[in-house]
């Protein structure tokens, strides 16, 4: 919302600075985005070279065919010479001027010159030359004003405007008098009444007005005008909807669109000669209705948008927009103007399932005060009046069960406990009155333009904090229980985090959306933004495939190794079931991923288990599952060059993760160290051996580590030979080359019996 | 044989000795089995003489002893002298990690909240719209609720629009008093460009107990900004509208580039936008069943990609998402 000061300025006194209203409006009520300072720049007495003129001779420029040359009256005694292109006016005209030495809005500063051969002292001016408005057709013509009148008087010359964006809930400041209102009980200072009189004579003819819907539509005034002469708003209200950012049309348009921006409260007006039989009925649309709306477009309409129709068609979307063939046009003389209120849902609903939000729709969806419509009747019957020779000839007030001021039960103390500072009950009512609101014994009435936002005590205690929150200190709670702390799952993932970081991956963040998933349960959006973001991956690995490929179109990385931790989306019924998933991928084949993933076990105090897999994104021949999830070198040509990658589940690391570690004895006894060497068939893996041997051994065997394998002649064919650095070590005694021996021949017998292994130089 | 003569002339022999061939040869020459002394020593017949030369060898020997130490350590110094590298240049090169911007912010905001005594969640992302929007009190108007705004399943369904219904999984977790903050994605309809992307990530703060005031909303956001963004930061509060909080406010920081002054930053205000907060609307503790007269709390949200981009200054969100090695290595 654009709220020009100079507009603002006619309902309160803003003699402010600028930067304390900005504030104070900012923290206490709606935000203000920017201010924009437009026209003429003040400084060094410029505004003073600005003046009204009165044309005393317009003739045709002697030496140029397209040019007058006028005699101009700015109040100095002798008339001024002015060249001027435009051909809108002649003798007797009352014109904006700007003398020699002025600076304009666009910077450039005018000078007496000659134009072919003629003086001309000074500019006759058109709109845009003043940043008033857009149009260069030809000069403003002002009404009749003293010739010498500073033209400030009569044009804002110069003006801020204040970008304001009220919240959903503030409607009633998307109003340039709603915001007045506001900045009076902010500075405690005087607000003028409502804009607009009706003129003593109001015509008693009726206009038929029926509301089918009274839900949808409590209220409808409608206003009938003949006379009206349309034709383009004098220059004031076209340079205030400029300021304002609406377009000037005709003034029977503007007034609708001022009395809009003024008091918030969007109206319409029909060309009266175009509703057929006269009448207006307010309803809900018939399936397959179809309404050609303003913008030219075949609107198909629903049961549940509310129209407005006449006797036998819809004439306008309710709210939203006006139909095509009932609009302003330059011809219409009888004017209907609809100055009604609509319920917010329904125009919300419409306005969404037809993608069409205007001026209009933007404020009945936050909810208008049903209040405001008599007002704004008003206020649009005075300017059709005064701006477009209109005689008011009909008025109807249709009205449903308007809504009450909402009376609540107040209690001040609630306040000061909700708010944490203390504010007197009379201060308390004091703040209160000046935003409209009423204290009546134990209540407070709220006014009718917060009827829907004030409703309970906690929403009066609201005011009250909004206009003292700069006074409120900064506390902390009392705390009487609750103590901070990382679940286990959130400190093991911190683990793997800085583990996966120590061994020199990348973290990376990837969109949780893709394109597609391999498994075809995986939830889908019916309506994504781009196929890129379609469905809820069920994997993270894919996403740093891809990001691995961007890095090698990129190029420069060495070694690329990258980390993920996010949420997996598994296929489950009311809701996806959602895991968090730890995934890696790192430039380089088995070896290199295996060690990460060991590392990582090491680093966490855990043992994995690993058994062959299958995996759609591994090598069939180098990939392991492993209690958390899957390990392996990633699948020839998913990426040029050898990679390998991982994905686990970090709850079921969890589970892996021993709770707590407990201190084993290393240090009392010595430890027996021997090497063995077996050779067994090709199929038996090196981790069934050392599982063997554990059984075999049991706590004794410290440790077993495999570190060589070979095969050859002296194996045999099919065999192969693994070696074991094998610690024997007892927590409660010294073990004797005796008990070394036992203990070897216990893994020797299980090896021999389960495997048929033997112990090479044995 | 004059022992005091043989005595001073060895000692001068070996601290001559500057190298351990010429401490040998001086050695053997005066301790040596046919040195003078060792000579004279084997024909010692008196007690006194033989003490006398006695004491000499015990001095010689001490003597090379301490010039071969003195000797073998200047040599030691020599080598090591020599052995000299260009200090510049690298070492062996390591593969180095790096954890996202979005983690190490998310570590901070857990840690400051922790040193405040909350508990960290992260919940779900699909959410019911029970959840996301009904029982935190929005509209059936509100514009977050168009397909617009919000990404939908179907009309029950959505992926979170932010991290609030963790107000309502905590509160419906267990009795007041609770102190929690919940970290993870949002999803948003939103066009992408330098600050927006459809993913993004929030913390959502809610604290219930007795007698919480908005007072104690300021202090706490207060605190949490300074731990994020550096002591001599000001908070301060403007009026706002949420569903699910009454009064409702927005926190702004202090911009930090120009300290309040004013520049393009902060737009000019001196003042940079932080997110929503307010004190919990008694609806929602009506929602899930929590007696507002006796309850209070307050409830706040942020967004965490607004905060890592004002703590690294960086101008793009974009290349957070996209795996960017160039970038992701700066953190």
């Amino acid at each position: 919302m654009r709220v020009p000061i100079s507009w603002l300025s006619d309902y309160v006194a803003v003699e402010m600075p600028l930067a304390d209203l900005v504030t104070r409006l900012s923290v206490s009520s709606a935000e203000v985005t920017g201010i924009e300072r437009r026209g003429v720049p003040d400084s060094d007495g410029n505004l003073g070279l600005f003046r009204v003129g009165r044309v005393l001779e317009a003739a045709k420029h002697p030496g140029a065919d397209r040019l007058q040359l006028c005699q101009v009256d700015v109040g100095e005694g002798d008339a001024r010479q002015i060249v001027c292109g435009a051909w809108n006016f002649g003798a007797g005209a009352t014109v904006a001027v700007a003398l020699p030495g002025a600076v304009l809005p666009n910077g450039l500063t005018l000078e007496q010159r000659t134009v072919r051969g003629q003086l001309s002292d000074g500019m006759i001016l058109a709109e845009d030359e003043l940043d008033v408005g857009t149009d260069h057709s030809g000069i403003i013509v002002l009404p009749e004003a003293e010739p010498g009148t500073p033209l400030d008087d009569v044009l804002p010359l110069v003006d801020d405007v204040l970008l304001v964006e009220p919240t959903g809930n503030r409607p009633d400041l998307l109003a340039v008098y709603g915001l007045a209102r506001e900045v009076a009980a902010l500075f405690g200072l005087e607000l003028a009444a409502p804009p607009g009189q009706d003129p003593e004579q109001a015509p008693d003819e009726p206009v038929g007005i029926e509301i089918e819907d009274e839900e949808g539509c409590p209220r409808y005034v409608a206003r009938l005008f003949y006379d009206v002469a349309v034709g383009p708003s004098p220059v004031w209200l076209r340079a205030r909807l400029f300021a304002a950012g609406l377009r000037p049309i005709s003034n029977a348009v503007d007034v609708t669109n001022y009395v809009m921006a003024a008091l918030g409260n969007p109206l319409h007006a029909f060309d009266y000669t175009t509703l057929h039989e006269g009448r207006v009925v307010v309803r809900r649309a018939n399936a397959g209705e179809t309404l050609r709306t303003l913008d030219g477009v075949e609107r198909l309409l629903d049961p549940a948008d509310l129209l407005i129709a006449d006797a036998d068609r819809a004439v306008a979307l309710a709210g939203i927009m006006g139909g095509e063939e009932t609009e302003i046009a330059d011809s219409t003389t009888e004017v209907l103007l609809e100055a009604a209120n609509f319920e917010p849902t329904g125009i919300f609903r419409t306005s969404e399932r037809l993608r069409l939000r205007t001026e209009g729709s933007n404020r009945w969806e936050k909810g208008v005060d049903p209040h405001l419509a008599g007002q704004a009747a008003t206020l649009a019957t005075q300017l059709l009046v005064e701006t477009a020779g209109a005689r008011w000839v009909g008025h109807s007030d249709v009205q449903g069960a308007m809504p009450d001021r909402p009376v609540i039960r107040y209690r001040p103390e609630c306040a000061d406990e909700v708010i944490g500072i203390s504010t007197s009950p009379a201060d308390q009512v004091a703040l209160l009155t000046g935003l409209g609101f009423d204290r009546q014994g134990d209540d407070v009435i709220a006014p009718t333009w917060r009827a829907r936002d004030v409703v309970r005590e906690i929403d009066v205690v609201e005011e009250i904090a909004r206009l003292r929150m700069d006074e409120v200190p900064f506390t902390l709670p009392e705390r009487r229980a609750m103590f901070g702390a990382l679940t286990r799952v959130q400190r093991l993932q911190r683990r793997v985090e800085d583990a996966l970081a120590g061994l020199g991956l990348v973290e990376t963040y990837t969109p949780s959306l893709r394109d597609a998933d391999a498994d075809p349960g995986a939830w889908r959006l019916p309506e994504p933004i781009s196929v890129e973001l379609a469905v809820l991956r069920t994997r993270v690995l894919p996403s740093l495939i891809d990001a691995v490929r961007r890095n090698l179109e990129i190029g420069g990385a060495v070694r690329i190794a990258l980390f993920e931790i996010a949420h997996v989306y598994l296929p489950s019924n009311d809701l996806p079931d959602e895991r968090t998933h730890v995934a890696g991928i790192v430039e380089g084949g088995w070896p290199r991923v295996k060690g990460v993933v060991d590392a990582l076990y090491a680093a966490l105090n855990a043992e994995p288990q690993f058994t062959r897999t299958e995996d759609q994104l591994l090598h069939p021949g180098k990939a392991a599952s492993f209690g958390a999830g899957v390990v392996g070198e990633l699948y020839p040509g998913l990426i040029d060059g050898v990679w390998g990658a991982f994905e686990f589940d970090l709850a079921r690391l969890a589970e892996e993760a021993p709770d707590e570690v407990k201190f084993e004895d290393v240090i009392s006894y010595p430890p027996v160290r021997e090497d063995l060497a077996f050779s067994v068939s090709e199929e038996v893996t090196a981790g069934e051996l050392v599982d063997a041997a554990r059984e075999a051994v049991g706590s004794e065997l410290r440790e077993m580590r495999p570190f060589d394998v070979f095969r050859g002649e002296q194996v045999g064919s099919g065999r192969k030979s693994i070696a074991f650095s094998v610690v024997f070590q007892s927590a409660e005694r010294t073990l004797t080359d005796d008990d070394a021996g036992e203990l070897r021949a216990r893994i020797v017998d299980a090896f021999a019996r389960r495997y048929g292994a033997e112990l090479r130089g044995g | 044989v004059d022992a005091e003569t043989l005595k001073s002339e060895a000692l001068s022999a070996i601290a001559a000795a500057s190298t351990a061939a010429e401490l040998d040869q001086a050695r053997v020459r005066y301790l040596g089995r046919k040195s003078e002394l060792a000579l004279a020593l084997r024909e010692v017949r008196d007690r006194e003489t033989g003490m006398l030369l006695n004491g000499v060898r015990v001095a010689l020997e001490t003597a090379v002893a301490q010039r071969r130490e003195a000797i073998e350590q200047a040599e030691v110094a020599r080598t090591l002298a020599e052995d000299v590298v260009d200090v510049t240049l690298p070492g062996e090169e390591l593969d180095v990690g790096h954890l996202h911007p979005i983690t190490q912010t998310r570590r901070e905001i857990e840690d400051a909240f922790i040193g405040l005594g909350y508990e960290v969640r992260y919940d779900r992302e699909v959410e019911t719209v029970d959840y996301n929007f009904d029982k935190l009190a929005f509209d059936a108007w509100h514009p977050a609720r168009s397909h617009r705004a919000t990404f939908f399943f179907d009309s029950q369904r959505v992926l979170r629009t932010e991290t609030s219904p963790s107000q309502i999984h905590a509160l419906e977790g267990r009795e007041p008093p609770i102190y929690m903050v919940s970290i993870g994605r949002c999803y948003r309809r939103d066009a992408i460009d330098a600050t927006h992307f459809p993913i993004f990530h929030q913390f959502e703060g809610l604290a219930v107990d007795r007698h919480i005031a908005l007072a104690d909303l300021k202090g706490t956001l207060l605190h949490v900004m300074r731990a994020l963004f550096g002591p001599d930061r000001r908070v301060r509060f403007r009026t706002h509208y949420f569903p699910f909080t009454e009064p409702s406010m927005e926190p702004d920081v202090s911009c930090g580039i120009c300290g309040g002054e004013g520049c393009r930053t902060c737009r000019f205000s001196g003042w940079l936008e932080m997110g929503g907060s307010g004190m919990v609307d008694p609806r929602v503790f009506e929602n899930v069943g929590v007696d507002p007269d006796a309850w209070s709390g307050f409830a706040f949200g942020c967004g965490i990609e607004r905060v890592a981009q004002l703590k690294y200054d960086f101008p793009d969100i974009r290349p957070l998402w996209e795996g960017d090695l160039r970038v992701l290595t700066q953190f």
